[in-house]
């Protein structure tokens, strides 16, 4: 009963005074919209329930051998075999393989062919992830079988774009990379395992004969806690079991060990320490906007201290005094909390839109039940915390000065003003902290985006040339088409290079040999060095611009029949032959039959994962003698490389009608895909630290202006006693710089002490970094004392007689 | 009604005790019409605050109908407050963001009286004191005489049996203040207890006793 009355009586109140409850609500709106905004996102990333059955008892099983320093391998086929035989802790395995097929033709004629990126999967994974199609029926464990697999199940997306949403698509024949393959069924929107983007999925079956494919690690395995167990122990038995395969076979898993990670860590956890490190910063801009709102309430509850000692001497209680205040306080931040959603709706919007694509779930983030639910007690906590202070203050009213004539009333002086400026000292301590998270995480940003890929990325435009399935699918057709390709776009205008490598720099590791120096006694298979293994044409290295360091390029010479030649980069030649030539010298490369080559040149050292990942030993392959059976074309150009996408397409489809031309773009593109996460992690942190920046600025305003006003007749006196302007400036700036400096002192101690914790998130800036610690106190010392000059300005101006007169 | 026994109140500084109020002994029967004069810093408004169970900081021994003041926690002396006591200011002190209305219904609101009783209390009292034309205003929408009769209407709408003025005339021109002090008589003779401070020797002519304090101590 009470309440609703408060609550009336309070709602009238904020109505009266627009102005204190306009800045107040926008305030809380910017606070509780930021935190919102990312709980939402952090709520679709980390929190909800991935969309499989039971999600949350699934894993997935990697191996790992620190003798090797490999962490997270892709799984053997044979290991798969005996953990599904063996281990009693996981219910059911399933195994996923990536790789891109050939769209050739289908029901309604689709002509033009189309690479899809595809995942090979066990016929258990849909049973095993709780999820049917939404079309037809998934496979049957007597089609995941060597000989007997040529069945798809479509992605909703793929269903829609190529074949129109066809009821009848299930039982009808599409070709892949040149054979036939029955549509069994299409699967739900959105569905995916373990990688987005996949269109297609086809039968593993996986053939215990292949010995050679048994003992290479390619597969993603994904298994369920069986009924009782956890994960900890699920890990301690596969421990066990790997100690056994170890003993077993340990030409394959000599100190290997399966390792298992949750699902939903796996598809979401290198999303987590930015995460966390975003919702750190706008629970600090909501502890802030928090503040500035209690300042603003202890400043108008200054003014109403007379209304609550008349309501006290009316008999009210204290509890119905701080019930009532704390009421307009909630009132306040609700409404705040309304504004904020809709703030959160549109940056939820602009977060799906501009964030970066591999933040799984992203899609998802919405205002939805649970995200409202935490707006709502966000904006309820906010109004409890920020109503504290003013509710406090107005307990320790003294209702006997109050209610005196011409009493002044003890708390209008220190205790007010104590507590209104220990809030500022708070408030720019967090800004601090936010300002140096957002400082260091912006400087990493800069860092990383001037980082040296290895190659220069402007000019460059690229596409992919899958080659299996079509006419120039025999390894002995691939070379010289691709020859082609290069000569005819070589002679486009503008053209100043075409050059071809399996795999980009920035996206993957991708393919990897072990090899041995030859001339050396040769290590035991599996201690045998790793080194990522690329193929590239002649004119790749020209074209990229990676240098050559020593030796030549490949030339016309090094074909098939030729001796094979290699030419590694400079990591590997320093790694094996330090202080030495490596010109001449030769590699034992298991990837290609253990055949010797010779290394005829050495490169520069290129990114091969992001431009954070670190370098990687390399052996470079002349086309002709390993063809891929997909290659990424590099052309470079003095022009926009864009441009020359259509003449490009033209000249390929000149030689060969049916050839697809797959992911035309830049190598700009390639760049910004890999730093789309740090630049959306910065440009969120650089928001914030405005938001952070302007709050404090208003903050240390408000306090300044308010104390400013309160002590007028004090100015009068100090000028009618010969105080100059100038020392009434040094009063109030003293003052405002005094606050300053405490909250910066204590900002710093904690920005020293949490900045730690983001030290995996910078790339090549200490968490300590000098320069923004420096940066930072300067530019909130400089507004600290702009915001307290302005009111220090009205001080000055003021007439003595005026002042002196003003209560 | 009232007893007050060696009651003092002082203020603790560097150079020692402040005395605000020294030795008070008094005692006021129900029905008094008690004035309290003497000149400004006397220790004439820290007197009435005790009185109203407002300032709990002195010493000494104070009697309220039986209740022994100085022994009962603060919640306590606020329960008496709410029973017993009503207050009149030099400056009317009402809500500012209250209308009539609401200024009369607040006190029955901390008195946790019903809302149709409470409805039908304002009511009562707006007629009481002709003022049910002025339910819908504001206090700033009135004069300084019709803020005070709110103010006297908003002090016996709980029914006190001590109602305490402050100056209760001083921000009031003699019409008005004498219209004020008028309604303090009748409501004496209706058996209210009351106890003014007031520097106006015509008010204080309304009373039967007269109080005079100087320095804290009182001196008639």
């Amino acid at each position: 009963m009470h309440l609703g009355r408060d609550l009336w009586y309070g709602a009238r109140g904020l109505w009266k005074a627009p102005g204190f409850s306009l800045v107040a609500v926008a305030t809380l709106a910017l606070g509780i919209g930021a935190a919102t905004a990312i709980f939402s996102v952090a709520d679709a990333v980390l929190l909800k329930p991935l969309p499989y059955l039971d999600a949350n008892r699934l894993v997935v099983v990697w191996e790992s051998n620190a003798a090797v320093a490999r962490e997270s391998t892709f799984a053997a086929p044979w290991n798969f075999r005996e953990w599904q035989r063996q281990v009693r802790t996981l219910g059911a395995f399933a195994a996923i393989h990536d790789q891109h097929v050939n769209l050739t033709g289908g029901p309604n004629q689709a002509a033009v062919p189309e690479e899809l990126l595809a995942e090979r999967v066990s016929a258990g994974l849909f049973p095993l992830l709780g999820v049917n199609p939404t079309l037809g029926r998934a496979f049957r464990a007597d089609e995941d079988r060597p000989g007997r697999s040529n069945f798809a199940l479509l992605s909703h997306r793929l269903w829609l774009r190529r074949f129109a949403g066809l009821a009848t698509i299930a039982g009808q024949s599409i070709r892949l990379d040149g054979a036939a393959y029955t549509v069994l069924g299409v699967l739900p929107a959105g569905f995916s395992a373990l990688n987005s983007g996949v269109d297609l999925w086809l039968p593993l079956a996986l053939d215990p004969a292949d010995a050679r494919a048994a003992n290479l690690r390619y597969l993603e395995v994904i298994a369920r806690l069986a009924p009782g167990a956890g994960i900890e122990r699920a890990n301690r038995d596969m421990e066990t079991i790997g100690a056994r395969l170890e003993a077993a076979n340990p030409g394959l898993n000599k100190g290997w060990r399966p390792v298992l990670v949750p699902l939903r860590q796996e598809v979401a956890g290198h999303a987590e320490p930015a995460l966390v490190a975003l919702g750190a910063a706008v629970g600090f801009l909501l502890l802030m906007a928090c503040a500035n709102v209690a300042n603003l309430l202890l400043v108008r509850g200054a003014a109403r201290r007379k209304e609550i000692a008349i309501r006290t001497a009316l008999g009210a209680g204290r509890g119905r005094i701080a019930a009532q205040l704390l009421s307009e306080s909630v009132l306040l931040a609700l409404a705040g909390g309304v504004l904020g959603t809709a703030l959160a709706r549109g940056g939820i919007a602009l977060l799906a839109r501009f964030g970066p694509a591999n933040l799984p779930g992203l899609a998802r983030a919405a205002v939805d039940g649970r995200v409202l639910l935490f707006a709502l007690a966000v904006s309820a906590g906010a109004g409890l915390l920020f109503g504290l202070a003013p509710a406090i203050q107005a307990l320790e009213t003294n209702v006997n000065a109050m209610l005196t004539e011409g009493g002044r009333g003890g708390t209008a002086g220190r205790g007010g003003r104590g507590m209104r400026n220990a809030l500022v000292v708070f408030e720019v301590a967090l800004a601090v902290v936010v300002l140096i998270g957002g400082g260091l995480t912006m400087r990493s940003f800069v860092r990383l985006r001037a980082a040296d890929p290895g190659f220069d990325p402007t000019g460059l435009l690229t596409f992919r040339l899958p080659l299996a399935g079509g006419r120039n699918a025999a390894p002995g057709r691939r070379a010289a088409f691709l020859q082609q390709v290069e000569e005819r776009i070589a002679a486009l205008p503008g053209v100043r290079g075409v050059g071809a490598v399996n795999a980009l720099p920035l996206e993957g590791l991708g393919v990897g040999t072990t090899f041995a120096v030859a001339d050396r006694p040769a290590p035991p298979p599996d201690q045998r060095p790793m080194a990522l293994m690329r193929t590239a044409s002649p004119a790749y290295f020209r074209a990229m611009g990676i240098p050559l360091l020593t030796g030549r390029a490949f030339g016309a010479s090094d074909t098939a029949q030729a001796p094979p030649v290699v030419i590694v980069n400079r990591m590997l030649a320093n790694r094996f032959w330090p202080g030495e030539n490596p010109i001449g010298r030769r590699l034992a490369v298991d990837a290609i039959e253990g055949r010797v080559a010779e290394v005829v040149g050495v490169v520069a050292d290129v990114k091969p994962e992001g431009l954070k990942g670190e370098d990687w030993p390399t052996v470079y392959n002349p086309y002709a003698q390993a063809p891929a059976s997909t290659m990424a074309v590099v052309v470079r150009t003095g022009q926009e490389p864009r441009s020359l996408s259509e003449a490009v397409e033209r000249q390929v489809h000149g030689l060969d009608a049916a050839q697809q031309v797959a992911e035309v773009r830049t190598m700009e593109d390639v760049l910004a895909g890999v730093l789309a996460e740090p630049r959306f992690n910065a440009a969120l942190s650089g928001i914030f630290a405005q938001i952070a920046f302007v709050l404090a600025a208003v903050g240390i305003y408000g306090v300044i202006s308010y104390d400013v006003s309160q002590r007028t007749h004090e100015m009068g006196i100090r000028a009618a006693l010969g105080a100059e302007p100038a020392a009434v400036l040094r009063l109030i700036l003293g003052q405002g710089a005094r606050l300053a400096a405490c909250g910066i002192a204590l900002g710093m101690a904690a920005a020293f002490a949490l900045t730690r914790l983001m030290a995996n998130l910078l790339y090549q800036v200490k968490p300590t970094d000098a320069w923004t610690f420096a940066a930072v106190p300067l530019l909130l010392g400089a507004v600290a004392l702009l915001a307290s000059y302005i009111p220090s300005r009205r001080a000055m101006a003021l007439d003595p007689m005026d002042a002196l007169r003003h209560e | 009604m009232i007893t007050l026994r060696n009651l003092e109140k002082f203020y603790e500084g560097g150079y020692g005790r402040s005395y605000v109020l020294r030795r008070i002994n008094l005692e006021i029967q129900q029905g008094d019409f008690v004035t309290i004069m003497g000149p400004s810093g006397a220790g004439k408004s820290t007197l009435l605050s005790i009185l109203g169970m407002l300032d709990s900081a002195w010493t000494g021994e104070f009697e309220f109908v039986g209740h022994e003041v100085h022994r009962m926690k603060p919640r306590e002396r606020v329960e008496l407050n709410k029973k017993y006591i009503g207050f009149v200011f030099q400056s009317y002190h009402l809500i500012d963001n209250l209308t009539v209305y609401e200024n009369l219904d607040i006190p029955l609101s901390y008195r946790n009286v019903k809302s149709s009783e409470r409805a039908a209390l304002v009511c009562d009292t707006l007629d009481r004191f002709h003022i049910v034309g002025k339910r819908d205003l504001f206090p700033s929408q009135l004069s300084g005489g019709q803020q005070q009769l709110v103010a006297v209407a908003r002090a016996v709408i709980a029914n006190p049996k001590l109602i305490l003025a402050d100056e209760p005339t001083g921000n009031l021109h003699s019409s008005q203040g004498k219209e004020i002090m008028e309604l303090f008589k009748k409501l004496n003779g209706e058996g209210v207890t009351i106890v003014q401070v007031t520097h106006s020797e015509a008010n204080a002519a309304y009373g039967n006793r007269l109080v005079q304090l100087a320095d804290g101590w009182i001196v008639k």
